[in-house]
C-alpha cells in the first residue's frame, strides 16, 4: 500500500519534471542555431528560405517558438526527422524498440554475469576466482566499448562467419508480425524457429560489448558488499542454525549485498544507453544511438530533442524501479521519507 | 601436551561437551596468533559453565569452534576435539573432525548460540518469522510435514523443500499453486511452531513479531527472538556468547533471569562467555578462567570466586570496583596482556605476575588438579604444595596485587 502510495506521487510528479527538461532541452538547442538547414535545399534563395522560417515559425522568438513545439508535443507531434525522412513520431518507436532491447539483453548479460562474478569472488575473497573476476571487472571497466566491439567482430565476423552484423536478416523479419517491435519477442510470439535464432545470432555480440562494460561496475560492487555481509555476524548466526553454505551465501549474504549493487545496477543503464551510440554505429544497429548520433551530426534538431526527452523519461523511470527494488531489498528503508 | 591430566577428575561418564587440547591459531601476515592453546575442559548435561576472561583471551573463539565456526583460513584448528556426547544414545560427534553434513545437522539442532549483538545477529532483510522457520525447516521438516497432516513418506514433490523453507521462489509458488490446501496447511505448521518458539519465551504478540522485521523490535526483544531461536529444536547446550552486553542494563537481568528460566524448564546444558562476575556468581555451576587463550583456573564458581588460587583470577577479582572503594582507586592489573604472535613457551601471566620466578618464564604451567574438583596452572603453586606449605600459608596474593594495582593506577 505504501509503495502503491509512493508510485502513484512519484508518477504524478513525472510530467511537471518533463516540462523543466522539456524547457531546458527545446532552449539549448535552439540556441545552436536555427534548424531551418534540414529543411533546406542547396539551391534555395533567401527569400525561400525566409519563408520557409515563416512556415515554421522558425522567426518568432524562441518562449514562442517553444509554445508552438510545446503544443505540437501534447498533440503527439514532434516535428519532422530529416535524417529519418519521416515525421519522428512516425520513428522514434521502432528506434526506441531496437535500442530497449539491445539494452535489455546487455542489462541481462550485465546483471547476471556481475552479480554471479561478485558473489563468487567476494566469497572466494583472494582467491583464483577473485583475482580472476577482478581482472575481467578492470578489463570491462578500462576497455573502450567501440574497441572491444570491434575486437569481437574481426574473429567472430570476418574470420569464423559465426555471427551476423545489423539487427536482423531482413527477407525472414519481413514476413513475420511485429507486436511489440522487440525482435526476440516478435519471433517467440510468431513462433518462427529461424526468425528466433536469427534475431538471437544478431543480439549475442552487440549485447556483450555493451553488456561487458556495465558489467564490471556491478561485480565490484558486489564483490566489496559481498565481503562486508560475508563478516556479518547474522552470517555466522545463519552457520550456527545449521543452514547449508549455499544458503548461507545465497538467502543471508547475498540478500543483503544487492542493497547497494542495486544503486549501481540502475546507474548502469545510463551507462547502457550512453554505450549504445557507439555499439550501434559498430554493429550497424538501427536504434536510438545510430539515430541520434547521424542527426547532430547534420543538425537535427527535432530528432535531438526527441531523443533527449525520451531517455530523461527512461532515465527517470529507472530510477523509480531502483527507489521501489531498494525498499523492498532493505526493509528499513522508508519510501518517501 | 602437559595439561590433559587433570580433565579427568571428573571421570564418569556423565558428560555433555569435553574439549580435549583444543588449540586454533590464525595465519596472519605478522605471524601465527595462537588464540586459544591447548584448552580442555567438560560441560555436563544440564550444568552451566562460564568462561570467563578478558577481551581478546580467546574465549569467544573456543566458544565458536565448539559449533567448528572459526573460518578457516585465516583461522586453523591446530591441535585437540570437541565431543559431544548424545546422552540417550551415548553416541559422541568429534564436531572438528565430523563430516560437514553432521556438523551442520547438529547445529542449531544440539548446540545452539545466542550472540552478543542480537541487533547484529538478525538478518535485516528477513522477517523474524522466516528466520526462525529455518531452524525448523532443516532440522524438523519431518514434524513440520506430520503437522501439516502430509505423510511424509508420501510428500509431494516440493513440499519438502517447501518445509525446509529451502525451495526458491518459483518453486515454492509452484507448489503454492498445485497442491493449494497442502500448501496452506503446512504454512500454517510452520507458523504454528513459530509463534510457540516465541511464545515461550515470553513475547507478547508473537504473531504480529513473527512477521515483523528486526528494526521494528527494541534489543531486549530482539534477544527474545534470538534465545527463542537458539531454544527452537531444544538444544542439549547452549553458547551465550556475552548476551547481554549490547542491552540496557535495565533489560539485562530479565534477558538472564529468561535464560536461566528456560534451562530449569528443559534442563539445557549451558556455556556462558563472560566477563562479568556477577553473572558467574549467579548463575554458573563452575568458571573456567582463560588467560591469553590458556585455560589457568577452574572449577565451582562459588569455590572458586570464595578463593582463587591462579594470580590472574586473584587480580580479576581484585579488579570489581566494590561499595566503600576510595574514589579514583579502581584496582587494575599491572601491565598488558602479552601478543599471542608465536609467543615463547612460558606462562603468559609471568610478566604480570608478582609471584613469578625463573621456572615460570621457562616451562608453560600444566593445570593442576586441586581438591574439590577444581584445577589451576601455576608453577609457584605446585613448588607451594611439593614444599608441603599447606594453602593457608600461602602468601595472601589478593592483597599484594591490590596495593600493586593502586600504585599502578595512581601513578
Amino acid at each position: 500500500m505504501q509503495v502503491r502510495q509512493y508510485l502513484i506521487r512519484r508518477l504524478a510528479l513525472l510530467p511537471l519534471i518533463m516540462l523543466g527538461v522539456s524547457i531546458i532541452v527545446f532552449t539549448l538547442t535552439r540556441f545552436t542555431g536555427s534548424p531551418v538547414g534540414i529543411y533546406a535545399t542547396p539551391d534555395m534563395t533567401p527569400d525561400e528560405l525566409a519563408a520557409l522560417e515563416e512556415r515554421y515559425r522558425l522567426d518568432e522568438p524562441i518562449p514562442v517558438q517553444y509554445a508552438y513545439w510545446l503544443w505540437g508535443l501534447l498533440r503527439g507531434d514532434l516535428g519532422w526527422s530529416g535524417v529519418s525522412v519521416a515525421p519522428v513520431t512516425d520513428v522514434i518507436g521502432l528506434k526506441l524498440a531496437a535500442t530497449l532491447e539491445l539494452a535489455l539483453f546487455a542489462a541481462l548479460v550485465a546483471i547476471v554475469g556481475g552479480i554471479a562474478l561478485g558473489t563468487i569472488a567476494g566469497v572466494r575473497r583472494n582467491k583464483a576466482p577473485d583475482h580472476a573476476a577482478r581482472f575481467f571487472s578492470i578489463l570491462g571497466a578500462s576497455t573502450p566499448t567501440f574497441w572491444f566491439g570491434l575486437l569481437l567482430l574481426i574473429p567472430f565476423y570476418l574470420w569464423l562467419d559465426w555471427f551476423p552484423i545489423g539487427r536482423s536478416t531482413p527477407e525472414i523479419f519481413d514476413t513475420i508480425a511485429h507486436p511489440t517491435g522487440l525482435y526476440t519477442v516478435d519471433s517467440v510470439v510468431s513462433l518462427n524457429p529461424t526468425a528466433m535464432w536469427d534475431s538471437i545470432r544478431h543480439i549475442i555480440l552487440p549485447a556483450v560489448v555493451l553488456g561487458f562494460g556495465a558489467m564490471a561496475i556491478i561485480v565490484r560492487m558486489m564483490r566489496s558488499s559481498m565481503v562486508e555481509t560475508m563478516s556479518e555476524e547474522y552470517v555466522d548466526a545463519a552457520r550456527a542454525k545449521g543452514l547449508p553454505e549455499k544458503l548461507v551465501i545465497k538467502r543471508h549474504a547475498r540478500r543483503n549485498a544487492l542493497v547497494p549493487t542495486a544503486t549501481v545496477i540502475g546507474l548502469s543503464f545510463g551507462f547502457l544507453l550512453q554505450g549504445a551510440v557507439a555499439v550501434e554505429l559498430i554493429f550497424r544497429w538501427p536504434g536510438l544511438g545510430q539515430w541520434v548520433t547521424s542527426a547532430i551530426l547534420s543538425g537535427d534538431q527535432a530528432t535531438i530533442m526527441a531523443y533527449v526527452l525520451i531517455t530523461s523519461l527512461i532515465f527517470m523511470l529507472i530510477n523509480l524501479t531502483v527507489d521501489i527494488a531498494y525498499a523492498y531489498l532493505d526493509r528499513r528503508v522508508v519510501l518517501g521519507s | 601436551m602437559s595439561n590433559v591430566s587433570a580433565s579427568d577428575v571428573n571421570n564418569s561418564e556423565d558428560w555433555l561437551l569435553r574439549v580435549d587440547d583444543l588449540s586454533v591459531h590464525f595465519h596472519t601476515p605478522r605471524g601465527v596468533v595462537q588464540a586459544v592453546d591447548h584448552v580442555s575442559f567438560e560441560v555436563r548435561p544440564g550444568e552451566t559453565l562460564a568462561l570467563v576472561g578478558e577481551t581478546g583471551c580467546g574465549k569467544s573463539v573456543t566458544a565458536r569452534s565448539i559449533m567448528k565456526l572459526v573460518p578457516e583460513p585465516p583461522g586453523d584448528y591446530a591441535s585437540g576435539k570437541v565431543m559431544l556426547r548424545n546422552p540417550a544414545t551415548g553416541a559422541v560427534i568429534d564436531m572438528l573432525a565430523a563430516p560437514m553434513d553432521q556438523v551442520r545437522a547438529t547445529r542449531g539442532d544440539r548446540i545452539a548460540m545466542i550472540f552478543q549483538d542480537p541487533g547484529k545477529a538478525l538478518n535485516p532483510s528477513l522477517t523474524i518469522g522466516r528466520q526462525l522457520a529455518e531452524v525448523f525447516g532443516e532440522h524438523r521438516a519431518q514434524m513440520l510435514l506430520t503437522n501439516a497432516g502430509i505423510d511424509p513418506a508420501k510428500a509431494p514433490l516440493g513440499s519438502k523443500s517447501v518445509a525446509s523453507q529451502r525451495a526458491g521462489v518459483i518453486r515454492r509458488s509452484f507448489f503454492n499453486l498445485t497442491h493449494r490446501g497442502q500448501s496452506r496447511a503446512l504454512q500454517a505448521a510452520v507458523d504454528a511452531s513459530v509463534i510457540d518458539a516465541l511464545s515461550d519465551t515470553g513475547i507478547p504478540n508473537p504473531r504480529k513479531v513473527m512477521s515483523s522485521y528486526p528494526h521494528e523490535l527494541s534489543g531486549g526483544m530482539k534477544q527474545r527472538v534470538m534465545i527463542a531461536q537458539a531454544l527452537a529444536c531444544d538444544p542439549d547446550l547452549l553458547i551465550a556468547d556475552e548476551p547481554t552486553t549490547a542491552l540496557d542494563v535495565t533489560i539485562q537481568a530479565r534477558i538472564l533471569d529468561l535464560i536461566n528460566d528456560m534451562q530449569q524448564r528443559r534442563g539445557t546444558a549451558i556455556l556462558y562467555i563472560t566477563h562479568d562476575l556477577s553473572l558467574v556468581r549467579q548463575f554458573a555451576d563452575r568458571l573456567a578462567v582463560m588467560y591469553a587463550g590458556r585455560l589457568v583456573e577452574s572449577g565451582p564458581a562459588l569455590e572458586v570466586l570464595r578463593s582463587p588460587q591462579h594470580p590472574y583470577t586473584q587480580g580479576l577479582l581484585a579488579a570489581i570496583p566494590r561499595a566503600g572503594t576510595p574514589r579514583g582507586q579502581l584496582a587494575a592489573i599491572a601491565g598488558s596482556v602479552p601478543q599471542l604472535i608465536d609467543p615463547p613457551p612460558q606462562c603468559h601471566f609471568s610478566s604480570r605476575c608478582s609471584f613469578s620466578a625463573q621456572a615460570c618464564t621457562n616451562h608453560v604451567p600444566g593445570l593442576i588438579p586441586l581438591p574439590v574438583a577444581r584445577e589451576v596452572a601455576c608453577l609457584r603453586f605446585t613448588d607451594a604444595v611439593s614444599l608441603g606449605v599447606n594453602q593457608e600459608q600461602m602468601p595472601s596474593h589478593v592483597d599484594l596485587i591490590e596495593v600493586e594495582s593502586a600504585e599502578a593506577v595512581s601513578s
